[in-house]
């Protein structure tokens, strides 16, 4: 979906980085295969992370074998295959990513506009086939989309409350991971709070542009930023860095909280480096203004 | 209705059981019977008390049989509003909904210090971290002394210096791959001892 949620890869073992990209390449396989060749173009981390998950949660072991893709026709890549696993995250995945263009329709630019609608055309096949096999799935999702359209129009100040939405999608999503009650309940909270630092740290990348553009950014309402447009002081720049950090460490904390409840077993060395260490850095990357969002897509 | 709290001349909390209330009813006549007042000087004075308590005991079980187990008298000195103990009970069974709503009922200005911890609970419960911090902190800066409200108060601040549950374990040391400088670390170190100094009832850095 923004692709936020990475292991920092320095600190993978070669084993687990080679497990971690063959799910990568895995999904993009199954994408192919259930949403269409089209919607492999929005192949993200978050989704991998989501299928990592998956696998840990429902222990499903991986098997992978090298295969050749348009992406990378030379060499032949490591790619789990006949996997479970993948496949609801793919489906969540179209669900997200039409809703996410489906927004930007609604109130992007017109350039964005254009983007967005042709992306969705292209997609709503895909859209429509996972739709069918998660239509809970996606009426959560429906819902909360219409919530932040809604807070996006009110201006809310309050930071808690703009998080809402977006922390419920995810809520939804995770929780649809177990079918134990208890489970869902945990992993649902550990969704809830994941969702939230994904807006926060987007809500933090994008503050410069909506400040030009005066789009709703609830972290231009905070106290000590000036009403007005025009460009950000770095003073102010620094205040909202320092009320982020607050809010994502805050996050974190309890994100670690429910991870630890969660107690998973498998891909526990990447699942504790993305939680731990890749959440972390990524948030720094997007502080300093370091975090490319052409790139951040990218395999590597 | 009586100018004085119920529940005052009772000597009881709204929080109190209805064989509680019973109880402190019984004693309560027990002590200023008339009939332990005859020939007394103080015969006149026991007979309104009396008549107090019969009025406070009524008016309660009147209040407590029709449902209402909120009220407010806006008297100085008393903020009985909404029964706490029941709140706590809402917000430990999963109902946040009617937690918040019965605690959003109690008028701002008698607003203490369970108060605003209990509403640092709801918005722990919703996951609105941000909010639930604020009125923790509130809650413990009104009563200092509250273990409950200090524990859950110094629990986010270590949250938002950076703390993460479990990331002990993580390459062996804490917070030693964070992607910070040195000096932020150090400022979070700082900021975690000082909570556990303000735990043990001293203060590391005085200004926080």
């Amino acid at each position: 979906m923004f692709g936020y949620i990475r292991a920092f890869k320095p600190y993978l073992r070669i084993c687990e980085y080679e497990t971690y990209q063959a799910i990568y390449c895995g999904l993009c396989k199954q994408m192919a295969k259930r949403t269409g060749q089209a919607s492999r173009l929005t192949l993200s981390y978050d989704m991998t992370f989501l299928a990592m998950m998956n696998m840990a949660v429902n222990e499903i072991p991986v098997k992978a074998r090298r295969e050749r893709c348009p992406v990378h026709p030379i060499n032949k890549r490591l790619c789990v295959y006949d996997n479970k696993g993948l496949e609801y995250p793919v489906d969540a995945a179209a669900i997200l990513v039409h809703y996410k263009l489906s927004d930007g329709v609604a109130d992007g630019g017109l350039a964005e506009r254009g983007v967005s609608r042709a992306a969705m055309a292209a997609l709503s096949k895909g859209y429509k086939a996972a739709r069918k096999r998660c239509p809970q799935l996606d009426e959560q999702i429906a819902e909360q989309m219409k919530l932040q359209l809604e807070y996006e129009a009110q201006r809310t100040p309050i930071l808690d409350k703009a998080c809402d939405p977006t922390a419920r999608m995810m809520q939804a999503v995770f929780s649809s991971l177990s079918d134990d009650e208890d489970k869902q309940s945990l992993l649902g909270r550990f969704g809830y709070q994941l969702g939230r630092y994904v807006y926060i740290t987007d809500a933090l990348d994008d503050v410069r542009k909506d400040r030009k553009s005066g789009n709703y950014n609830p972290l231009l309402l905070i106290d000590g930023v000036s009403a007005n447009g025009g460009e950000l002081s770095s003073a102010e720049y620094r205040k909202i860095v320092r009320f982020c950090e607050n809010a994502v460490n805050l996050t974190l904390g309890e994100l670690a909280v429910c991870y630890m409840q969660l107690d998973v077993k498998m891909y526990r060395a990447t699942l504790d480096n993305i939680i731990y260490v890749g959440l972390k850095n990524v948030f720094e990357l997007v502080k300093k203004g370091k975090f490319s969002k052409i790139k951040r897509n990218k395999e590597k | 209705m009586t100018s004085k709290d119920p529940y005052q001349i009772l000597g009881i909390t709204p929080n109190a059981s209805e064989d509680e209330i019973k109880k402190a009813y019984k004693e309560a006549v027990k002590k200023y019977h008339p009939d332990r007042y005859q020939d007394n000087p103080l015969s006149e004075v026991a007979e309104e008390k009396m008549a107090e308590i019969n009025e406070a005991y009524d008016e309660i079980m009147n209040m407590r049989r029709s449902g209402a187990n909120s009220y407010d008298y806006g008297y100085s000195g008393s903020s009985y509003d909404v029964n706490y103990g029941a709140v706590r009970q809402m917000i430990q069974r999963g109902n946040v909904t009617d937690a918040d709503r019965d605690l959003d009922s109690v008028p701002e200005n008698s607003r203490n210090a369970e108060w605003f911890f209990l509403k640092g609970s709801v918005c722990y419960s919703r996951g609105w971290l941000g909010e639930a911090a604020k009125y923790f902190d509130i809650a413990a800066r009104m009563e200092p002394n509250n273990p409950e409200y200090n524990a859950a108060n110094n629990r986010m601040n270590m949250n938002s210096g950076g703390y993460m549950n479990g990331s002990r374990d993580v390459y062996g040391a804490p917070r030693a791959y964070r992607n910070g400088d040195d000096c932020s670390n150090t400022c979070t170190t700082l900021c975690i001892a000082d909570c556990c100094c303000e735990m043990m009832g001293g203060d590391l850095i005085p200004c926080c």
